[in-house]
């Protein structure tokens, strides 16, 4: 077992590494110089040439982007393992860390319980769909409808009918401004539930949709195979043999868990754009408007660590879950 | 073992997860009532809330470092020695009471009685600083007056002189007395040459009427930059100005069309959004709250002037006739009827703002001046070698008024038979643009909208705009922003020059000087002037009242936040008229 | 069965080895990284693994059914046509996309008026001097008798810029389904012709794609590409989305190659590629085709997000470059609804047609699903 996740480690470290390079070139060998576009917001029509290459030189050594690529390369990785990320650019000249901070909260809290209930809600009832017609012919429509919805479409529809029609929910920034933002205030923390609310909704249904139609054909396979109907040749009762068609199926949407969380993040970005919600796929669209190297690498870097760490905790709970690769490992380990 | 562990783990998950569901469902009456004053940090009837100005995070109120800086750094913390009002063409004493040229030096009188938030007293001294930080530090905003011939300036007491070497920059000091910030010595002098200018100054030490709230944190997530009143400001014994709100919170602006939301909604007071079709909410929508400062057409002041940009060394672009084609070809009222719904005006010929009207030769705009004339657009195509290539006309993505605009153009065009397409990169603004693709090709850019001639008091920056020399580097950046069309004129460029070294009390020089530069510009059209944007302004009668208004001969002040208004233009007087609506 | 344990082959952390065969229990014995690729259910991890992904909205799997031998498209050409004919599923879906295809193609010469330029403006200036939307009364631009579908704040006719942005969609769509295809299979059938070292690292670099979130990095590369056209959208949607099919086609070649004709064919001395061109594709022709499906909706659906979010083709008019405007332009405030939901439900309705009729073609392919 140790064998095994040490492998593993080392693996999400190359994986790391790679990710982290592309991160760091990415913005760099394209064309466009943040420094420049960052001054054209204050230069006035008094600036001369010789006034400007002085502030060139100020901001290029400020932002560190004054050495050669190699060394900017090295201050990167350094700044990663140090948590120093440079300066924003675009917002306000705020450390890249303070800035990804502030904004991590909101994404996080918006997209782990959408994920979560929608994984859960969504295997539960596609796992049920699979064995009662009514429901059947019920959910897998509706479900193909959500997942065939496209997000900006849901995301629009939503904020339309519940904000902008009916105005149960607010449309549009992360907490009322009438407060300041304190997570010790409980004012403040019902206000962002409150606008919480759409732009989760929108991003649990597209995925809802999707997991209960996997989860249903898994389950309807699963009924088909040899050992299901040995089971049932043997006098198992029905509830048992759908057990283990349930367990059975649970794995592959638990390893596609893994796969869609790019995805579900990009679905986001969308949810956050039209309820102008102040999480991390807001930041950097404005990050790239601005040519904000360090925002924009920062934030890639964040959500490249998460999607490496949910796949490392969706790999133990694979492991966990699944009786034969935990029993495997026991047996490589002794 | 294994089943009660899953399913260990899937009840706690679910539970978590309803209850995060649960949470704002069952807060729902709460969060819908929390808009009574019991419940907020900020009364709402003693709280201004502006929006239109801050695009990003707020957080930084460095003065010097007008790419970044929040809303209110100048004029509610920082405040300079003038103001300039452009609506009736004065400069009003600020920190100076007073200041005048003897010879090549210029004496300032600092007002008595001011005192910096941290208690001190604001004195010569500190101007004198402020001053001299252009020849120790070359990135501060004002280091150009190095180049343009200042030595240095001495204070005695509250007297502070200010030495030039001969002739001196009349207008780039001029630029600087009402533009720039009088800075606490004591804090500036302690920070490092990059701090000065790009540090975030978080907690400031500021002059002006208002002070931070404190206790606010910075990140994106913040939504609102909030200040209090500054008890001990200077203007209310001085001048008897006073703010009848105790705060005053600036929402960070996302995009229009929530700003419009919360507008609507009387969440903001004071908007500074481009608000499309506002003059037909108030006016059909039943919208009665609403104030403009025109009451009718064209219910905005004007706040610079947008030009079709061109990248003259390019064909067809560097042929004159072509230029005057598309300048013909282009109706105006397409653009401020069609996308803006009357909002603003057609720019004239030569684009400097109404409030320069004054120096606009109308004898050289009537002699080569140009209309919309498609008849003799095409006629001038003709003669101009285009062969039908076609070009691209490019807006920053998401600046939905322009993105509308270069589609009319687009069109206005393809009926005389130019083929332009209109694009809209994801940039920062209008100045990538032109480097835009590939920063070692000059060639890079067709035509683009640019409004960086902002508002000024004198026409020599909308000209040194158009014509100074150099031409910057292959993707425009030493140009700082300056002569984007890469438009080689000498001779207009050394009027231009001329102009600044000429005293602003000099007006017969001064005009004589403008006229020959408008008549260069109309023959050679190196930019096309097409509209004016407005200084977008809408205020919500619902809170507070006596917003800014043409109709009210007392209440004629600049109505906008934006930077380079508050701070140097009569903003602040603005605010000090608003009284409770109730 | 033949394991082939790389030592990247779990690295995927994704792909925590199938390996269920038939039954549980059968395999305790097996290492997870020493999973064969798998038959049965192991081919759904890859379809399970897209279940709920909006990128690859999973139809029923398509299945290749093991020990069955594969249906060939050619030889039951007769049955098939007789099963999809009377697919009620199949018959719906494939109505569907014909109406949008036909209107796609038909369409922009029929639409009621000529103006779709862009859908912000309808690329037209404004006959009435004002801003349609406020013209006259007020709201006037409703859905009408002129104006089926409303108009937009600039007067432009809602119906028309629809039937002029299907095309792009559909462009898009079959572009990026091509690319990832082609990717895809050609990794694929590499890896899990070749196995060894070379399967390992394209597995590593399958598995470090995916965590690659496509939006973003489009968002950093599309902030730097002067010129977006449906080429481009198409590339960059195919070169990410990919991996799901290069892993169910390198399992199912993992299957096939052990299988007795592809040894025949091995003896009779053909080359590897000519092997998994002439043997081993045409046996997965039906679950190819239905991965091509798939892929299609899915790129239709990423180029709408794309498109709504700005990082689109520019010159053209798209589903989602409507529903940008109509977000930019206060729609939602000024209560104008059929500027945003028509282009949406189309793009949903096209996508769920798509999904019916896999689902449909599934139950044609795979006699074991159809209904009795």
């Amino acid at each position: 077992m140790r064998r095994y996740f040490a492998r593993k480690i080392g693996i999400y470290i190359v994986a790391f590494w790679f990710a982290g390079t592309v991160d760091f070139l990415v913005p760099r060998l394209m064309p466009g110089d943040p420094v420049q576009s960052y001054l054209s917001n204050f230069i006035g029509a008094n600036t001369t040439v010789t006034q400007y290459r002085a502030m060139y030189s100020a901001f290029a050594k400020a932002f560190g982007l004054n050495v050669p690529l190699w060394d900017q390369y090295w201050h990167f990785w350094d700044g990663v393992l140090h948590g120093h990320m440079g300066i924003s650019i675009s917002q306000s000249s705020l450390p890249v860390t303070s800035v990804i901070r502030g904004a991590a909260i909101y994404s996080l809290i918006l997209l782990v319980p959408a994920i979560v209930l929608a994984y859960v809600l969504g295997n539960r009832i596609g796992a049920m769909a699979a064995r009662r017609k009514v429901l059947d012919n019920t959910v897998l429509p509706i479900g193909y409808l959500f997942q065939a919805s496209p997000y900006p479409w849901l995301a629009l529809a939503v904020a339309f009918y519940l904000g902008a029609v009916a105005h149960w929910f607010p449309i549009g920034s992360g907490y009322a401004q009438n407060l300041l933002p304190s997570w010790t205030n409980w004012h403040f923390i019902v206000s962002v539930m409150y606008h919480w609310f759409l732009p989760f909704l929108t991003v649990f249904l597209v995925s809802f949709g999707g997991w209960a139609i996997g989860m249903r054909s898994l389950v309807i396979y699963e009924l088909e195979t040899d050992y299901a109907r040995y089971l049932r040749a043997l006098g198992a009762s029905q509830r048992l043999v759908r057990r283990y068609a349930y367990r059975n199926a649970a794995l592959p949407q638990l390893s596609g868990l893994a796969i869609q969380l790019g995805t579900v993040i990009g679905g986001n970005v969308v949810a956050e754009v039209v309820f102008q919600y102040p999480g991390l796929g807001h930041l950097i669209l404005q990050a790239a408007d601005s040519q904000d190297y360090f925002l924009l690498m920062g934030i890639f870097l964040f959500i490249i660590i998460g999607v490496l760490v949910a796949n490392f905790v969706i790999d133990i709970a694979y492991v966990m879950i699944d009786p034969r690769t935990r029993l495997a490992m026991q047996g490589a380990q002794a | 073992m294994v089943k009660s562990m899953r399913s260990a783990v899937v009840r706690s998950v679910t539970v978590f997860t309803a209850a995060a569901l649960a949470v704002p469902l069952l807060s729902f009456t709460p969060a819908g009532a929390s808009k009574t004053p019991s419940d907020t940090t900020f009364p709402r009837n003693e709280t201004l809330y502006t929006s239109g100005t801050l695009w990003g995070s707020p957080g930084n109120f460095n003065p010097l470092d007008a790419g970044a800086r929040d809303t209110g750094t100048m004029g509610l913390l920082y405040e300079p020695l003038f103001l300039y009002d452009p609506i009736h063409g004065k400069y009003i004493p600020w920190l100076a009471t007073s200041g005048s040229w003897s010879g090549s030096n210029y004496t300032i009188h600092v007002r008595n009685g001011v005192k910096w938030s941290d208690g001190s007293a604001l004195t010569g001294a500190d101007v004198a600083y402020t001053i001299n930080l252009a020849k120790t530090n070359p990135a501060v905003p004002w280091s150009n007056l190095v180049q343009v011939g200042l030595k240095g300036a001495t204070a005695a007491g509250n007297t502070v002189t200010v030495h030039f070497s001969s002739p001196p920059p009349y207008t780039a000091w001029q630029n600087f007395l009402w533009n720039q910030p009088v800075l606490p010595a004591a804090v500036w002098s302690k920070m490092s040459a990059t701090d000065q200018v790009s540090g975030t100054n978080q907690a400031p030490v500021s002059s002006g009427p208002m002070v931070l709230v404190p206790g606010q944190t910075w990140s994106s997530s913040t939504q609102q930059t909030c200040y209090q009143d500054n008890p001990n400001w200077w203007g209310t014994s001085q001048l008897g100005l006073s703010f009848h709100f105790k705060y005053l919170c600036d929402v960070v602006n996302w995009s229009n069309n929530i700003g419009l939301t919360a507008f609507l909604q009387g969440n903001y007071d004071w908007s500074n959004n481009f608000l499309p079709g506002i003059n037909v909410l108030m006016k059909v929508g039943g919208y009665k709250q609403i104030k403009t400062y025109y009451p009718t057409v064209p219910y905005m002041l004007s706040a610079n002037t947008a030009w079709l940009e061109m990248n003259t060394q390019k064909a067809p672009m560097n042929n004159v006739w072509f230029r005057k084609a598309v300048a013909e070809a282009i109706n105006p009222s397409g653009i401020t009827q069609g996308v803006y719904a009357g909002i603003v005006q057609a720019a004239n010929p030569v684009g400097l703002l109404p409030n320069l009207s004054s120096w606009v030769d109308q004898s050289v705009v009537a002699k080569y001046g140009f209309s919309y004339n498609p008849a003799q657009a095409k006629a001038d195509l003709a003669k101009s070698g285009y062969k039908g290539q076609s070009l691209t006309i490019a807006v920053p993505n998401g600046w939905t008024d322009w993105m509308a605009a270069i589609q009319v153009i687009a069109a206005d065009l393809d009926s005389i038979g130019i083929k332009v397409h209109p694009v809209y990169p994801r940039v920062g603004g209008v100045i990538p643009l032109t480097g835009m693709g590939n920063s070692s090709s000059y060639t890079a850019f067709d035509m683009i909208i640019d409004n960086n001639a902002g508002p000024d008091s004198t026409p020599w920056s909308y000209f040194n705009r158009i014509y100074a020399l150099p031409i910057g580097g292959k993707s425009n950046e030493e140009a700082a922003g300056l002569n984007l069309e890469r438009f080689s004129d000498p001779t207009a460029f050394n009027l231009v020059k001329k102009a600044a070294v000429t005293p602003l009390s000099n007006t017969a020089a001064l005009k004589s000087i403008y006229s020959q530069i408008e008549a260069r510009f109309l023959q050679d059209l190196p930019e096309i002037p097409l509209w004016y944007n407005g200084a977008w302004f809408q205020g919500n009668t619902t809170y507070w009242k006596d917003y800014p208004s043409a109709s009210n001969p007392n209440d004629q002040y600049t109505p906008v936040m934006w930077g380079g208004w508050l701070g140097a233009m009569t903003t602040v007087y603005a605010l000090a008229q608003l009284r409770p609506a109730a | 069965m033949s394991a082939n344990p790389g030592p990247a082959r779990a690295a995927g952390s994704s792909t925590p080895a199938p390996v269920a065969t038939g039954s549980p229990g059968e395999e305790l014995d097996e290492l997870p990284s020493a999973a064969p690729a798998p038959q049965g259910p192991g081919e759904r991890l890859e379809k399970g693994a897209l279940a709920g992904a909006q990128a690859a909205p999973v139809a029923p799997t398509p299945t290749l059914a093991a020990g069955a031998p594969a249906v060939r498209l050619g030889r039951q050409r007769w049955e098939f046509l007789h099963y999809a004919l009377r697919n009620r599923k199949l018959v719906f879906g494939f109505s569907v996309e014909l109406v949008f295809v036909l209107a796609a193609i038909f369409g922009p010469l029929a639409a009621p008026y000529s103006s779709a330029g862009d859908s912000s403006s309808a690329g037209v200036p404004l006959k009435d001097q004002c801003a349609a939307f406020f013209c006259a009364s007020g709201m006037t631009t409703h859905p009408s008798a002129h104006h089926l579908l409303g108009m937009t704040y600039f007067g432009g006719d809602v119906l028309s810029i629809m039937l002029y942005s299907l095309r792009e969609t559909y462009l898009v769509g079959f572009l990026g389904a091509l690319f990832a295809g082609i990717i895809g299979l050609a990794l694929g059938f590499t890896a899990g012709w070749r196995g060894g070292w070379l399967d390992d690292i394209l597995q590593l670099f399958t598995n470090v794609v995916i965590t690659m979130p496509a939006l973003v990095l489009l968002i950093v590369i599309g902030a730097y590409v002067k010129i977006h056209s449906p080429l481009f959208e198409g590339i960059f949607i195919g070169a990410t989305s990919w991996p799901w099919v290069a892993r169910a086609v390198r399992a199912q070649t993992f299957t096939l190659r052990e299988r007795d004709f592809v040894d025949l064919a091995r003896l009779s001395g053909k080359g590897g590629v000519s092997i998994v061109l002439k043997d081993i594709a045409p046996n997965m022709a039906s679950y190819l085709f239905l991965v091509f499906i798939l892929l299609f909706s899915s790129s239709m659906l990423l180029s709408v997000s794309y498109d709504f979010l700005g990082l689109g083709p520019t010159n053209v008019v798209s589903l989602g470059d409507m529903m940008n405007s109509a977000m930019l332009w206060s729609a939602l405030n000024l209560k104008a609804w059929w500027w945003f939901i028509p282009p949406g439900a189309a793009m949903a309705l096209i996508v769920f047609g798509l999904l019916i009729s896999n689902i449909g073609l599934d139950e044609v392919f795979n006699p074991k699903l159809r209904e009795s």
